[in-house]
């Protein structure tokens, strides 16, 4: 799989912009959901910094304020798992236990293929259907473990199917 | 329960084709954008205020006298702008995301009218990041408006002129508090910003501008079309008009539910919701988020509504209801609430910084007892007098709450 | 100034400005009410949430620094709830901060401790929670280190960056208690901070730190805290210096006054190790038989005047000549060119002004009567446009370009001109990129704009240009062929950024410009300051507030040597030497014969050389001057000096000149003296002794007058520096009312003519300098190069400095500090010619002119355009004057150093 954005695919993406700094945040999304890990990349700083005439450590602050912009490589899928009050009172540790155990996924860690990484997520605003969970820009709700281990053998499938 | 109520926010939902501008005229779409662009916008203003609109975020700040602050700021500047909060991040709360999903140019209609009123010729709608499906949803819906010149330079030939775009949060709870929602919009650090000056007078770029919550902003084509003393028959005496209540927890029927001010928690569980969930007892409820308010069974018949469940030391905020029934793990709720203060404090000022960590470790690493509990709210109130913006000042009001009602049942 | 209302703090009533904020109001009137993340130097910011106060009308508890006065405002500073709550925070603060202290700087934080009871762990309310933070520690700089867990969080050190020194370098990384400073992604080194420890001045509890001395200063324990101008640039920084066992140990900016306000540089805070450094001279030394040898002050002076006589004696007062030096005071400088004219008895009198701004001076004085900036430095912030050319100000004047950086937050528009990138262009509005050598007909060309545009001042020019309108339409006739079609084919400028920035500078309500070494050190380096003087008085963008002509100037008293007296033609204070009267007057300060005084003006610096070179100059007397480094033409220059019978030099080191000496006094440097200097903007600043001169290095104006005494001369009996200043103040009218009691504090901006004169800080708002107070328009026409590129020699080498190293380097690399960030030569050649003489970054290249060549490594960079190249000058293994040549400007007399014609090799 390609690890790196090419200069000239952030370039065209930057181009989509007026430089000014308020397009900054929507650049930095376009620029995370192209890479094929799915990171604000070095290059992508350096091309945003430069782009926007700001310094680069205005453009990591901002990167590493946001909690949907990483700074470190993640995986195909990326699972954001719910822990919003009421989600966590319908169990989500034992989710968490189970995705541990049966997935060897942890939160903030990255599977060595680059398939999964697990995180967790302020609410999702899916609280009538909890507990709910995000993988990419899809929603799942009314989360099992059954239901758990339904979706990630699916998405394990279309995973290897896109390679 | 007031029986007699239209459908404002949620008149159109699940009835349309949600981007389709058709369906969205023949359901009398633009047809108060229509009528506000032939008055004058003192007069459009002077609705707004009459009706008794007050914001649907959580403050309950009147929209019609924030209408009239912004639009009659002392800024030599004659550049305003309006911004459409639609950071919806709090806990239990799903309203504005049902709004955006189902009737997109509700929002941007009255996006297009705030702006009329107060002389603006710009908006800006602040989407939260991962509500992917509404993010899509407005932007094709003002793709749409600007092809049919409902956005745009001459609008319908009137000679108003709005430009309209979207922009993303990317993670923020904070970034929902409209100062720092501003911040963030300028492409910065989600810090929050001192106050005074409010937005009306230095907003966006230090110019003026008016901050509405999507709710706030869909309820606006409402009052010109049915005008203010219609809009006003609905709700009580102080909140007026109807509100979207989002119910989760063990109640059969959970969802977004749009009712008029001052419904009972009763009359929405029982009615609405079909009653708690394996006929369990209702304990009681976390009203309006994280940042919100418990209440026991002691509220069953309060009418929910800004100023009486302000009598009662309790707050409407968002709308949230979370349910809560005996079964229910009190602690787990707490420390979720805690926890999510302190990875969404921004860290700017010390007692909301350190407090937040203090009030999680606490929780989590000692046993909650009475000790503990008093020093969290120690901690909680010293951090609600000292902090600089509304996080810092909300983890008291769910602690002092919580230890009123619920210190004995742990 | 807002007016003044009347507010109540705990009953006690003050009158302090509308608009202010409460907390600085409170603190100068004695409620000292705690405050961390505050410092008057920066916008409010409300993060450590300690200045807690009750105002009256408001609800709850406010903070003190994010309120401003308002008229009867009523406020409750101390009480007990509010003390509770200052001790909660500073409890919280102190749960999350590393309190370690090695008494290595001011610690802001302990003394709160202390006053509110938190110094005893058991007394604490909370434990300690900073050992569960992640701890961040960036060690990469150069200079400092950062430690999270003693940072507090409070900004100052991001707006210090920020807001003072408009770098914006610093962020905040990650959020909530785990947040920390960032530079760059994570590490200082990496990022675009240029070490002017800005963040470290106003860090109050010692998480920014510097690197040089650690372990060992004890600010508890310096042996004194001095307050004295900064010895590298023109801008005058005044500065606290930290001295423990008689060596230099820390630098602050002196945060009260003018012009600087606190604010310094890298070289400024880093670049004072050579003041102890191991290779100062400490011994006179006599030259035998090729070889230096140590000698007694008493056999050096003694042989020195011996061998200057014998020269005068042989070959006539003629044979002789002296340098002055930039670096050296006023009072050194005064005696100087008193023991020139007195003792040598001609006036052949120079330094490396010559080198540098003789051009601008030159033009200046005869438009406008004085060769001085016209504005102060404050006024770069304030000015709605500046127009910079050939100026490389965040690199050369890097705290002036403080203030234009903060102009340009507040929407000051910035035209820049050079054949060169610099770091100006970022925060430029348009920024225009003329090949070399081309300003006049560029200026030409923006004048035709103005003009055609109806831009210019028809007022202004009839009553304030001499000849008004005709001269007007004479300047009109000459720029009219310079069509913007025309201009951009000599300049190669797009037009359209040509008439922008003519519209830009000309529409301004208020214009400044600020020129340097890019326009003056050109054969038309005059020319170019008139088509710039003719530009500024067609538009009337001077002669009024925050408008005018201003040249940075390089060295810390290039302005002060000059202005009093170290000149060829001029006596102290501009009095031309020509005029009998002004020979009268002098003679009788001076308490001389009239007839001692030579009529005839002397030589000039590359006159002076060159004189040596034909044998008319056959002895010379160099103070603190590296002509071998700063001169065009090194081989000329070596060849110059090892003509000349006799030559002493007093230096700090045994420079690349003192090399050819035959005896060297070693003399004491600027943290070793007492007197004055004179800033950019015309500001008599004192410079104090902090530290005693190493071995038996003595002060310069001491080794003067022994010298002129051994020589059968009197030039004046001194008590100290302040004596002779008194006399200069006699000598020269503009320095007529300053006292060294006057500029205690504050230095004063001549002309200053006696005792009640404030001082001038924008020259010409009434009238111009000159006999009939109007300015004059001197058109001049565009010429080509007599020097151009051909088939031997294809490219065109432009030289200048960097922020890092400073002149010829005899001070600045002696700062391992300033050396870890540039301490290697280079020349920077475009990307076209790169792969047309198939050169790689990095490759070993020679470059060869007509008179020489030199070694170099090559940096590929779009910063210069395809067929010119950029070297610093700074590096004498290196030395960019072997390949420029010694040709003049025949007005100012000033070498093209920015224009030689080369070849490149790779080796």
């Amino acid at each position: 799989m390609q690890k790196e954005l090419s200069t000239k695919t952030i370039n065209s993406i930057l181009e989509k912009y007026e430089p000014q700094r308020h397009n900054i945040i929507k650049a930095l999304h376009s620029l995370q959901d192209a890479h094929p890990l799915h990171y604000i990349s070095n290059s992508i700083l350096d091309a945003v910094s430069s782009f926007f005439n700001i310094t680069k450590a205005e453009t990591y602050g901002i990167v590493t304020y946001y909690s949907m912009f990483s700074i470190k490589p993640r995986g195909y899928h990326i699972i954001r798992l719910c822990q919003s009050p009421v989600c966590s009172m319908l169990n989500i540790k034992d989710l968490l236990n189970h995705l541990a155990d049966r997935w060897q996924l942890k939160p903030g860690i990255t599977t060595e293929d680059s398939m999964f990484t697990l995180e967790t997520v302020e609410c999702l605003g899916a609280c009538d259907n909890a507990p709910a969970m995000m993988v990419n820009e899809q929603l799942y709700t009314e989360l099992s473990k059954a239901r758990i281990d339904e979706i990630l053998t699916h998405l394990k499938e279309a995973y290897h199917k896109n390679l | 329960m007031q029986k007699d109520f239209p459908l404002i926010a949620l008149r159109r939902a699940e009835k349309i084709a949600p981007l389709s501008l058709e369906d969205y005229e023949s359901t009398n779409g633009f047809v108060a954008l229509k009528k506000a662009l032939r008055e004058s916008p003192v007069s459009v203003q002077e609705q707004i205020k009459k009706s008794g609109l007050r914001g649907r975020g959580g403050a309950g700040f009147p929209t019609g006298t924030k209408q009239h602050f912004t639009s009659s700021s002392s800024s030599d500047s004659h550049t305003k702008y309006v911004v459409c909060n639609a950071d919806e991040g709090e806990p239990g709360t799903f309203k504005d995301k049902k709004i955006m999903e189902t009737d997109p140019f509700a929002l941007i209609e009255g996006m297009l009218i705030a702006a009329y009123a107060i002389g603006s010729n710009y908006g800006f709608v602040y989407i939260r990041g991962e509500y992917y499906s509404s993010i899509q949803n407005i932007q094709n819906a003002i793709d749409i408006a600007y092809k049919k010149n409902y956005l745009g330079k001459n609008i319908l030939g009137t000679g108003f002129n709005f430009e309209m775009s979207i922009f993303l949060g990317a993670g923020s709870y904070l970034c929902g508090e409209e100062l720092t929602l501003l911040e963030s919009l300028e492409g910065k650090r989600g810090y929050p910003r001192i106050k005074p000056p409010f937005p009306a007078e230095k907003g966006l770029w230090g110019k003026p501008t008016l901050v509405n919550n999507v709710e706030t902003f869909v309820h606006i084509p409402f009052i010109i079309e049915h005008g203010s003393e219609r809009y006003a028959r609905i709700g009580t005496k102080e909140s007026k008009g109807t509100k979207l209540f989002c119910v989760s927890g063990p109640v059969k029927k959970t969802g977004v539910f749009e009712l008029p001010m001052g419904i009972t928690l009763k009359e929405l569980i029982e009615n609405v919701c079909g009653g708690m969930k394996n006929d369990k007892i209702f304990k009681g409820a976390l009203i309006g988020g994280a940042a919100g308010t418990f209440v026991d069974s002691s509220f069953w018949d309060t009418p929910l509504a800004f100023e009486t469940l302000k009598e009662k030391g309790a707050t409407l905020g968002s709308g949230a209801v979370i349910v809560i029934d005996e079964d229910s793990c009190l602690y787990t709720l707490m420390a979720s609430i805690l926890s999510f203060f302190k990875h969404e404090s921004c860290g700017k000022c010390v007692p909301c910084r350190v407090g937040c960590k203090i009030l999680h470790d606490t929780c989590t690493r000692q046993s909650i007892n009475e000790e503990s509990l008093m020093f969290m709210q120690n901690q909680a109130t010293y951090m609600a007098q000292t902090s600089l913006c509304p996080l810092g000042q909300s983890p008291v009001l769910p602690l002092t709450t919580f230890i009123k009602f619920f210190k004995n049942s742990l | 100034m807002s007016k003044l209302v009347a507010i109540e703090i705990d009953g006690k009533k003050i009158e302090a400005p509308e608009g202010a904020v409460l907390l600085q109001v409170a603190k100068e009137h004695g409620f000292d009410i705690p405050s961390l993340c505050f410092h008057k130097r920066l916008s409010p910011t409300g993060a450590c949430r300690l200045c807690v106060v009750k105002v009256e009308q408001m609800p709850g508890l406010v903070m003190s620094c994010a309120v401003n006065i308002k008229a009867g405002m009523r406020v409750t500073a101390y009480d007990e709830e509010l003390q509770t709550n200052r001790r909660h925070t500073l409890a919280y603060l102190l749960a999350e901060h590393n309190e370690a202290y090695d008494n290595s700087y001011e610690d802001e934080m302990r003394p709160l401790l202390e006053r509110y009871n938190l110094i005893n762990p058991d007394q604490r309310p909370f434990g300690s929670l900073w050992e569960n933070i992640p701890r961040v520690i960036d060690d990469s700089s150069p200079v400092l280190t950062y430690d999270s867990s003693k940072c507090i969080r409070c900004f100052r050190c991001i707006k210090a960056c920020d807001e003072i020194q408009g770098k914006g370098v610093l962020s905040f990384a990650d959020r909530g208690i785990t947040k920390y400073i960032s530079a760059g992604y994570g590490s200082w080194k990496n990022s675009e901070c240029d070490g002017c420890g800005e963040c470290i001045q106003l860090c109050p509890t010692g998480a920014i730190v510097e690197k040089p001395f650690r372990g060992l200063i004890n600010v508890k324990e310096a042996d004194n805290t001095t307050i004295t101008t900064c010895p590298y640039c023109g801008v005058g920084c005044q500065m606290k210096v930290f001295v423990q066992d008689n060596t230099v140990m820390r630098i602050d900016g002196f945060d009260e006054v003018s012009p600087n306000y606190g604010r310094l540089c890298v070289k400024g805070r880093f670049g004072y190790q050579y003041a102890n450094h191991e290779k100062r001279l400490t011994k006179p030394l006599i030259k035998k038989h090729g070889q230096f040898h140590e000698a007694t002050w008493d056999e050096a002076l003694d042989y020195a005047a011996q061998k200057l006589s014998d020269v005068k004696k042989k070959y006539g007062n003629m044979a002789l000549a002296g340098l002055s030096s930039a670096k050296c005071s006023n009072e050194e400088n005064y005696l100087f060119q008193k023991f020139i004219r007195l003792v040598f008895e001609n006036n052949n009198v120079d330094y490396c002004t010559r080198l540098c701004h003789a051009s601008t001076v030159t033009a200046m004085l005869k438009s406008f009567g004085d060769g001085a900036g016209s504005n102060s430095i404050e006024d770069f912030e304030t000015t709605d446009c500046l127009l910079v050319t050939g100026n490389n100000i965040i690199e050369t004047h890097p705290v002036t370009a403080t203030f234009v950086k903060r102009g340009k937050a507040k929407g000051q528009k910035i035209i820049l001109i050079d054949p060169k990138w610099t770091p100006l262009v970022n925060h430029a509005d348009v920024w225009l990129q003329p090949k070399l050598a081309t300003d006049v007909a560029l200026l030409n060309g923006m004048i035709r704009v103005i003009i055609e545009q109806k831009w210019y001042d028809e007022d202004f020019i009839n009553k304030r240009v001499e000849g008004g309108m005709e001269a007007f339409d004479a300047l009109k006739k000459l720029t009219d062929k310079y069509t913007l079609p025309y201009t951009s084919e000599i300049t190669g400028v797009n037009p359209q950024k040509i008439f922008d920035a003519a519209r830009i500078y000309a529409t301004a309500e208020t214009a400044m410009i600020a020129t340097g070494m890019g326009m003056s050190q050109q054969t038309v380096g005059t020319n170019n300051v008139f088509s710039l003087i003719n530009m500024c008085l067609v538009t009337g963008q001077i002669g009024k507030e925050r408008c005018g002509i201003n040249p940075p100037r390089g060295q810390n008293n290039v302005q002060g040597a000059t202005d009093v007296g170290a000149s060829p033609k001029n006596y102290p204070g501009y009095i031309p030497i020509a005029d009998e009267a002004n020979r009268k007057r002098i003679a009788e300060l001076w308490e001389v014969e009239f007839e001692k005084l030579h009529y005839k003006p002397g030589l000039t610096t590359i006159e002076i050389m060159n004189h040596a070179h034909e044998g008319g100059i056959k002895a010379m007397y160099i103070m603190g001057e590296n002509p071998v480094i700063t001169d065009p033409n090194q081989t000329h220059t070596i060849e110059a000096l090892e003509k000349l019978d006799f030559l002493v030099v007093q230096d700090l080191f045994l420079t690349e000149t003192a090399a050819y000496a035959d005896v060297v006094f070693p003399a004491a440097s600027l943290f070793e003296k007492e007197g004055t200097v004179v800033n950019s903007d015309r500001r008599v600043l004192r410079i104090r002794q902090a530290i005693q001169p190493p071995g038996q290095a003595r002060q310069d104006w001491e080794i003067t007058i022994e010298l002129a005494k051994r020589m059968g001369a009197d030039i004046g009996t001194y008590e100290s520096p302040e004596d002779i200043f008194n006399e200069i103040a006699l000598a020269a009218p503009i320095f007529g009312g300053i006292t060294y009691d006057r500029i205690n504090f504050q230095g004063i901006q001549w002309p200053c003519y006696d005792a009640n004169h404030p001082g001038t800080s924008t020259l010409f708002l009434d009238k111009f300098n000159t006999p009939d107070g109007k300015a004059k328009i001197i058109p001049v026409d565009y010429k080509d190069q007599s020097e151009k590129p051909h088939s031997d020699f294809p490219l065109v080498l432009n030289s200048g400095r960097i922020l890092y190293q400073y002149h010829s380097a005899t001070l600045s690399r002696k700062s391992p500090l300033l050396n870890a960030y540039a301490n290697n030569h280079y020349v920077i050649i475009n990307p076209i010619d790169a792969k047309k003489f198939a050169i790689d970054d990095g490759d070993n290249v020679k470059i060869t002119s007509p008179r020489g060549s030199l070694k170099t490594i090559a940096r590929i960079r779009d910063e210069v355009l395809p067929g010119e190249l950029f070297m610093p000058w700074h590096y004498s293994e290196a030395p960019v004057n072997i390949l420029t040549r010694n040709e003049m400007d025949p007005m100012s007399k000033i070498a093209p150093f920015k224009y030689s014609v080369v070849k490149i090799e790779r080796i």
